[in-house]
């Protein structure tokens, strides 16, 4: 299952435009040559450092032969441009080819080992290139160096000039090329290789993916930019010196990566403005600059573990979250009316385990319906139904935790199949209702399941539609739904505008007056709910589910829109089932993935039919299987 | 063909080398067995402990005698590890990136200490003295009376070493920590002060190695890049499988770099040893006399 959205459709979109117009217009403002050549090394330093990520954050190698790498651009720079006098800006090029074949070099004894072997065999390999270039000072100008190298310039423009702004654009489009080149990498086909083979190594290989030959395509891909960077520092800075090879330049270009945050790309890339910036403000302080950013870099180790990219994420969170209440709590206030003319039925807030919960209940004294409502949607979806049930029977919907005007709530505890089933059951004590017959959409489908599993005979029926029932989670996934992005979506925490259209659209209806009120919803939803969710599926006793169906020890019905884009109707009618209605799933025409929405009546007919059939024979037939089930153990 | 006396020259100067390597090589071992990190401020260890001799011993500074250097080398590196172990080491030790992330602490430990050394000593480069003066004829050939003390401290520090691990208790409980943790832990051995043991004595012995070190070459701040990558290459080539499979490899690469620097070049010996070490590496990763258990 693949869910790419390109560039232009993340998110990631605004703040790199953003980001690329600030940087532009950066250097007209400070006109500072210092400023400048700050920002230079930054580009450059990012670059080194994001390309590392690569290896080390994406492929899990610790590949410390990295700054080799860029050193090993340096003088592939130094040689070809002064010694042999080739055009600089082929020079550079040949940097970058250099040390991809390098960096393929290195490839060779790292593909047998493993973990804290491969840190010291580059570190080896890196030691071996430095003795190579100061033992050969014939060529490399040993321990002094190369010093006057050329420097670039374009028709006799040379970029030095102006404060240095050529090399700034230079430095600018390299740092571009880098982000892009990793980015499309990162997404390839080999990308996915590579964070398979770092996450689950043996279940990526037994899938086909050539350990070796990834591992060599991880190393290469990652001595590209850094061999391109290398050729453009030793451009600029018109120096090759062994120094590179110390344990200064790993310290800065490794802390780059880890206080950016390993595994990200853009995490290196900013960190290497602060880390830059603030040791360049800090240049007048000698050594205890080197003290206050090594203190610094452990500080950041210790308390922000996922680095500078975490801290941004983190932040990110506590405003999408904070705006979610906020919405959440002026819909509360405002928008009462509305949606208690939707529904037809008064709006109250309940306690519960996990925080104030919605309820719309029609009241009365007729048989309960409580209807549950799916991922990122709200009670109101049901409104036809509130509509067609309210004369006969109690109608009571309720907005899960983070949903709908329901209060945001503690995601470890309450973002989970298992609380919501507990949310339910809250709301079902409050109102004193016995005996109801649950509705369950999607993934309210799946706390009906788990609400009812629980106690069947507390249940008068069961009807879920939109949902797969699972044995085996997460292997049934693939099993139940037609693998699609929308399955990637129903996990995804932040929604694009674009995301949200096609969610909302393949979920409930496509946007319409009448839909509206479901797609605007999304923007409500706690994020954190969609995620939490879905990486919390563990907790849920899926067996004690499908066991019950089996038994049969409750009236159940299956009632699927016969043209749902997600769920594989083969592998639902393959199941199992003890007492459902009609004795196979029932299919409403032409009805979507929120049948009850798009095909309202027929599914209302269905619906009643099958209301009418559990409180009669299925009623009985449950009775017996219980008694049957209870004997048997 | 050499003659005889250059060849008794050239590995009585190997084994003096392969004695300093093997206390640089225990040192380091001892870390990487017991808390499975590698730490990179070893060689600025070997930098603060020759300083810190220097300070005592130096006539220029306290004057108080080579011996009192020693002396105060071993304990105050002990200190400076324990409190490098509780600041750099165990704010990581129940992650799952402990390797990396104490790559990278360990890499600024090691800056704050060259840095520290630059601002207490200053940059110019200082030497230690010899530990002894004069050459002892034994008849046929003749040898420096400082290798062969050289090469009896060494021999002392580790049979004292080797014989902590191996007969006292807390020794015993160090090996055990370092085979299985959680087994160790479930036995009530106090598991953290074990391993602060462990970087505490490592560091004492990297400031010893310090010592000999300085009186071998000048001392600067960047002083110990050297020696940590040459106990990097011994500690890869010996393995980790047992305390005393680093120190044969330390003789084995203290005579490789005696020869090859007579035979080969100067220039030229660094790379012959990282190529060896690259070279076992690929063909026998748990080193030349390594098994898969890792013990101290």
């Amino acid at each position: 299952m693949r869910y790419d959205p390109p560039f232009h459709k993340s998110s990631g979109l605004v703040p790199a435009v953003v980001a690329v117009a600030v940087l532009a217009v950066l250097p007209l403002i400070f006109d500072t040559s210092y400023v400048r050549h700050l920002l230079i090394l930054a580009f450059v330093f990012g670059v080194v450092a994001s390309s590392w990520d690569l290896s080390l954050g994406y492929g899990g190698l610790f590949n410390f032969a990295h700054v080799a790498l860029f050193a090993v651009g340096i003088y592939t720079y130094a040689i070809l441009a002064k010694t042999l006098g080739l055009n600089p800006w082929l020079a550079i090029l040949a940097a970058g080819a250099v040390a991809t074949a390098v960096a393929a070099l290195v490839a060779l004894p790292v593909l047998r080992l493993d973990g804290i072997y491969v840190i010291l065999v580059t570190i080896a390999f890196s030691q071996l290139i430095y003795q190579i270039v100061i033992s050969q000072s014939w060529v490399t100008g040993g321990t002094s160096g190369m010093v006057t190298l050329p420097a670039l310039s374009i028709g006799g423009y040379r970029l030095t000039s102006d404060g240095r702004i050529g090399y700034y654009y230079v430095a600018l489009a390299l740092l571009l090329g880098n982000c892009a080149f990793l980015y499309m990498l990162v997404r390839s086909r080999w990308g996915r290789a590579i964070v398979a083979l770092r996450d689950a190594k043996y279940a990526a290989i037994a899938r086909g993916v050539p350990e070796a030959r990834t591992r060599a395509l991880t190393l290469a891909a990652s001595g590209l930019f850094t061999g391109l960077a290398g050729g453009f520092y030793a451009s600029y800075v018109r120096v090759a010196s062994p120094d590179i090879f110390g344990l200064g330049s790993l310290t800065l270009v490794l802390s780059i990566l880890l206080v950016g945050g390993v595994g990200t790309i853009w995490g290196p890339v900013c960190a290497a403005y602060l880390i830059i910036l603030v040791s360049g403000a800090m240049a007048d302080l000698g050594p205890w600059r080197d003290i206050l950013i090594a203190v610094m870099i452990i500080a950041v180790m210790i308390f922000y573990p996922g680095g500078l990219w975490g801290v941004l994420q983190e932040i990110r969170e506590a405003l999408a979250t904070r705006r979610a209440a906020l919405r959440a709590g002026w819909r509360r206030r405002s928008g009462r009316t509305a949606r208690e003319a939707l529904t037809g039925a008064p709006e109250t807030m309940i306690g519960t385990r996990h925080g104030l919960i919605a309820v719309s209940d029609t009241g009365g004294d007729g048989p309960a319906i409580l209807a549950i409502h799916g991922n990122s949607a709200c009670k109101e979806a049901f409104a036809r139904q509130f509509e067609a049930f309210a004369a006969s029977h109690r109608v009571v919907a309720f907005d899960l935790p983070g949903h709908g005007v329901s209060a945001n709530a503690d995601p470890e505890a309450a973002y989970n199949v298992t609380a919501y089933a507990d949310v339910a059951e809250d709301v079902l004590s409050a109102l004193r209702i016995e005996r109801p017959v649950v509705l369950g959409w999607s993934l309210g489908g799946y706390v009906g399941l788990e609400l009812t599993a629980r106690a069947p005979e507390k249940f008068a029926g069961l009807c879920i539609t939109g949902t797969s029932p699972l044995n085996i989670v997460p292997d049934d996934f693939a099993r139940g739904y037609d693998a699609s992005s929308h399955l990637v979506l129903a996990g995804k925490q932040y929604f694009t505008r674009a995301e949200q259209k096609a969610y909302a659209g393949s979920a409930t209806a496509p946007y319409s007056a009448d839909s509206a009120f479901l797609h605007a919803n999304i923007g409500r939803t706690d994020g954190r709910t969609r995620l939490y969710m879905i990486s919390r599926l563990g907790v849920v006793d899926w067996p004690r589910q499908m066991r019950m169906l089996r038994q049969g020890t409750l009236p159940f019905a299956i009632l699927n829109g016969s043209d749902d884009p997600f769920l594989d109707h083969g592998y639902i009618a393959g199941l199992d089932y003890g007492n459902i209605w009609t004795g196979l799933p029932h299919d409403i025409a032409d009805g979507k993935h929120a049948p009850f929405f798009n095909k309202p009546e027929e599914f209302n007919r269905a619906f009643a039919a099958f209301i009418a059939w559990a409180q009669g024979e299925g009623a009985t037939k449950a009775e017996e299987r219980r008694g049957r089930a209870a004997a048997a153990a | 063909m050499m003659s005889f006396d250059t060849f008794v020259a050239v590995a009585s100067g190997g084994l003096a080398l392969g004695a300093i390597y093997a206390l640089m090589a225990a040192g380091l071992a001892a870390v990487w067995t017991t808390l499975g990190i590698f730490n990179f401020a070893h060689g600025a260890f070997i930098a603060l402990g020759a300083y810190i001799g220097w300070q005592i011993a130096d006539a220029e500074a306290a004057g108080l005698g080579l011996a009192a250097g020693v002396v105060g080398a071993f304990v105050g590196l002990f200190v400076i590890g324990i409190l490098f172990h509780l600041a750099l080491v165990r704010p990581f030790e129940r992650r799952p990136d402990i390797v990396t992330a104490c790559v990278i602490t360990t890499l600024a430990g090691a800056a704050i200490c060259e840095s520290a050394i630059n601002l207490i000593w200053g940059p110019r480069s200082k030497q230690l003295g010899q530990l002894a003066r004069g050459e002892v004829d034994l008849g046929v050939f003749r040898l420096p009376v400082s290798d062969l003390v050289l090469i009896a401290v060494v021999g002392a520090t580790l049979g004292t070493l080797g014989w902590f691990l191996s007969r006292t208790r807390t020794g015993r409980a160090m090996r055990a920590v370092s085979q299985n943790r959680e087994a160790a832990e479930l036995m009530g051995l106090d598991v953290p002060r074990l391993y602060a043991l462990a970087f505490g004595l490592s560091a004492a012995i990297a400031g010893l190695a310090g010592i000999f070190v300085g009186g071998l070459r000048f001392m600067t701040p960047t002083m110990g890049t050297d020696p940590l990558m040459k106990a990097l290459i011994v500690v890869i080539l010996g393995g980790i499988a047992r305390f005393t499979s680093p120190i044969y490899a330390a003789i084995l690469v203290g005579f490789v770099e005696s020869f090859s620097n007579y035979y080969v070049g100067l220039y030229w010996t660094p790379a012959v040893l990282f190529a060896m070490m690259i070279v076992v590496l690929f063909l026998k990763p748990s080193g030349l006399f390594g098994h898969h258990q890792r013990t101290l």
